[in-house]
């Protein structure tokens, strides 16, 4: 009965309440996008990183030697290892291909499974001490060793990601996934690897696989992870330069450290996501104020009506719930609206992002605008409650 | 009859503060975002250092290869952008540089991250780097494979720092000596195609840059044309050279290569398929819609809130014999000194944002600042807004009837 009443007073106001609304309209779909981005990166934050950065470095190399003999190349990358290893500050390394963590290198591929196809898998190519040198943790199975030389199926470590997409709960280890849709290409599963956020923390870790590297793999190969102890310095970072520059004399060579890496990748999200959450907040101020200013012009244009039902009897708060309700029955309708358009999002899947991220952001929208319009009309309803029947009725 | 109206909106102004506090805000906020984004579009993308010939000059930063198994798309070989693109008649240079890439230096147990390009000598006549002191390396020195280097300004204090010259000297980068033949100014690294902190002669490349005739590789090229009337013939020369060009390999059976604007080579997606123009362009809008949007709605909304406070002052005049025109013509005056005085605000809130953002050296080098460009464009919206947000509440008063108006009080 209330509530048709409340109708009826909106409707009769219908032009400026229309205006009042398209702005609330408008303000959830900016909040809406701006929670959508800020609920996907603490999505992704909240989970683990994977491996342990901190005291690996990352030497990139290029126009490294070339020859046709697989032996002498296996050599000479062995005689490059040694000398590393041998040093004291050196606790493991590992050649491994382009994409490393934090870098902007990607080797994405396709790979089918029972018929099904996942597109944008990583394709990762490591050698045997990867997973030492990066401290990763192995869920299920194994990583590689010197036995997989001679299996019959090339044999592949899955990251957990790829396991829940492909697998679920079930087992991965011992299952065969295809490369590509060439049947002759058949990969078999032995371990299972915690998912390495390679784009930095706010960022989704995506498929992946690790192939065991060969001595093809040698051949292109530009990349080299060293974990070293957390005392290294400077002056021991020079030796090394020096070391892998002295013995490829034909090559650039980069050292980086990871942690440094890592920092300026996380910068490439964390500044938009500034950016946006200032612009956001800076529309949610200007809302706000005009809301408030709308609200609390129409209570002094409506002095008569309030002192009217003062006098017949309605107590103050009767009357500042009253305003209340109006302006979220306001918001209501416009909500209603703007989560019309929301719900497009998970519905017609753009972006690619999970549902539970898009209602979470609607969600958290909803309740910042109903917070925003019920601060806002508080004041200006308490005013009218203040409002004394005789003065209000004196003045018409 | 403009100063009476504009004495009037002084007085509206300071009758109702809260509400001219809630449009100064909406008004200088707004146009202090959109300030801070054309001044930072102005400097990425209009800032012309060292490229001052931009205007008889064409880019050429990507070739793409297509075919049936997939597709790749890279910078180009020194090998393609000397010996096909070389060959072009209408250009009168042709800068090719290597994209920057990393190295480290260690210098008294400090290490130095060290950026570094090879370029050939056209590249140093396009190119207008402001040297604080030395010169570029010539064609001769070139030719000599001779280990000289020019250096940035950033780089000469952090390797050698605070000595007044240093040509003549040694710097050690990827284990090698050059000597330093000239200082420039820094470029900030969004200029990806010139900036660098070491130019390098392309002959003393380790890897040897002249060799093996495939079509991608790290370089990049400036085409120079002789005159600004001159570059669309270029650019059909160029067009004209891609179909002529035979595939690399049979995998491939299309290839695409421009010659292209600074802005357009700029945003290229790297795909043939997607125009960077349209994708910053699609962007930048829809952001700026955003961002005016709800100011607008909230001007509209207080303006009419604004006009209904004033309903007896308008049926006043109208019972006078004022025509809607000239209340609407008063109201958009009265509006249009409102953005105006919030835009004077959104100037100065901008410089400061600047400043602001300046001292956080987000981007190494890249020092935005407020410039005609930038103020005229300010002041273009503020206009827009003024007109935008005043003409329904003014249309909406003229409709005001003289009776009610005058009742109503």
């Amino acid at each position: 009965m209330m509530f048709k009443h409340l109708f009826k007073l909106i409707w009769n106001k219908k032009k400026q309440n229309f205006l009042l609304m398209t702005e609330m309209l408008f303000s959830f779909l900016v909040l809406f996008a701006v929670f959508t981005l800020l609920v996907y990166y603490y999505d992704n934050y909240k989970k683990p990183m994977g491996f342990e950065y901190q005291n690996v470095w990352v030497v990139s190399y290029n126009n490294a030697y070339q020859t046709k003999n697989a032996d002498s190349l296996n050599n000479y990358y062995e005689i490059l290892r040694k000398s590393i290893k041998a040093m004291p500050e050196v606790r493991e390394l590992s050649f491994c291909s382009f994409n490393t963590p934090f870098s902007n290198n990607m080797s994405q591929g396709r790979v089918t499974y029972h018929k099904k196809e996942f597109y944008h898998m990583n394709f990762y190519t490591a050698d045997d001490s990867y997973q030492a040198t990066m401290n990763m943790q192995v869920s299920e199975g194994r990583w590689f060793n010197k036995t997989d030389v001679v299996a019959k199926d090339k044999p592949i470590v899955i990251n957990s990601d790829t396991k829940e997409q492909l697998f679920g709960k079930g087992t991965a280890v011992g299952q065969l996934i295809v490369n590509g849709d060439d049947k002759d290409k058949m990969m078999r599963v032995i371990g299972v690897v915690q998912s390495i956020k390679v784009k930095g923390d706010y960022a989704p870790a995506g498929l992946g696989l690790y192939q065991r590297a060969d001595t093809g793999s040698l051949r292109w190969f530009g990349k080299i992870m060293v974990q070293v102890t957390p005392d290294a310095s400077a002056a021991f970072e020079g030796r090394l330069y020096k070391t892998m520059a002295n013995y490829m004399k034909d090559s650039n060579i980069e050292i980086e450290h990871l942690t440094n890496k890592r920092t300026s990748i996380n910068y490439f999200t964390l500044i938009p996501m500034i950016v946006l959450s200032i612009v956001g907040s800076f529309l949610a101020i200007n809302v706000a104020l005009g809301l408030f200013g709308v609200l609390w012009y129409n209570i002094n244009q409506r002095r008569g009506e309030i002192g009217l039902r003062r006098a017949v009897g309605a107590s103050g708060n009767a009357v500042s719930s009253q305003l209340i309700y109006e302006s979220m029955i306001l918001a209501t309708l416009s909500l209603i609206v703007g989560s019309f358009f929301a719900v497009q999002f998970p519905l017609l899947n753009v972006f690619d992002l999970s549902a539970g991220i898009y209602i979470s952001a609607m969600l958290l929208a909803i309740t910042f605008i109903y917070l925003l319009v019920f601060l806002c009309s508080l004041y200006p309803g308490r005013q009218a409650a203040a409002i004394y029947p005789a003065v209000a009725l004196h003045e018409e | 009859m403009l100063k009476n109206y504009f004495k009037i909106a002084i007085a509206v102004l300071r009758r109702r503060k809260f509400f001219t506090f809630i449009s100064l805000f909406g008004i200088s906020f707004t146009l202090t975002i959109l300030l801070v984004l054309t001044a930072f579009l102005d400097k990425v993308v209009g800032d012309s250092y060292p490229d001052r010939k931009r205007d008889r000059s064409l880019y050429v930063t990507r070739l793409q290869e297509s075919g049936k198994d997939g597709q790749s798309s890279s910078t180009l070989s020194y090998y393609f952008l000397s010996h096909f693109v070389g060959s072009l008649k209408t250009p009168v240079k042709l800068g090719i540089s290597t994209i920057y890439e990393g190295t480290n230096t260690y210098v008294n147990n400090k290490k130095i991250a060290v950026n570094y390009k090879y370029t050939n000598a056209d590249y140093w006549d396009i190119m207008e780097y402001d040297f604080t002191e030395g010169k570029a390396f010539s064609k001769q020195q070139i030719d000599n494979v001779d280990k000289v280097a020019v250096i940035s300004e950033d780089m000469k204090s952090e390797y050698f720092g605070d000595i007044p010259s240093v040509i003549g000297k040694y710097i050690e980068a990827d284990n090698v000596k050059y000597r330093v033949i000239g200082v420039v100014k820094n470029v900030p690294i969004t200029s990806y195609t010139l900036y660098s902190d070491i130019y390098l002669p392309y002959t003393v490349s380790k890897t040897d840059l002249t060799k093996g005739k495939g079509y991608l590789g790290g370089s990049t090229a400036v085409l120079l044309a002789k005159s600004a009337a001159d570059v669309p013939r270029m650019r059909d020369e160029y067009d004209a050279m891609m179909r002529r060009i035979p595939m690399e390999s049979k995998q491939f059976n299309k290839m695409y290569s421009h010659a292209e604007s600074y802005i357009r080579s700029y945003v290229d997606t790297g795909n043939e398929g997607m125009s960077g123009v349209t994708i910053v362009i699609t962007t930048i809008v829809i952001f700026v819609l955003l961002v005016t949007v709800l100011p607008t709605l909230n001007l509209v909304n207080i303006n009419i809130t604004r006009i209904m406070e004033r309903s007896s002052e308008i049926g006043v005049r109208k019972a006078f014999g004022a025509s809607s025109g000239t209340l609407v013509y008063q109201f958009l005056v009265e509006n249009i000194i409102l953005t105006l005085l919030g835009g004077l605000i959104g100037v100065v809130l901008s410089f400061i944002a600047i400043q602001v953002i300046n001292s956080f050296h987000l981007i190494p080098n890249l020092i935005l600042s407020i410039n005609f460009t930038v103020l005229g464009i300010g002041l273009l919206v503020c206009f827009f807004f003024g007109l935008l947000s005043g003409v329904y509440p003014a249309w909406r008063m003229s409709k005001l009837n003289v009776v009610t108006a005058l009742k109503a009080q």
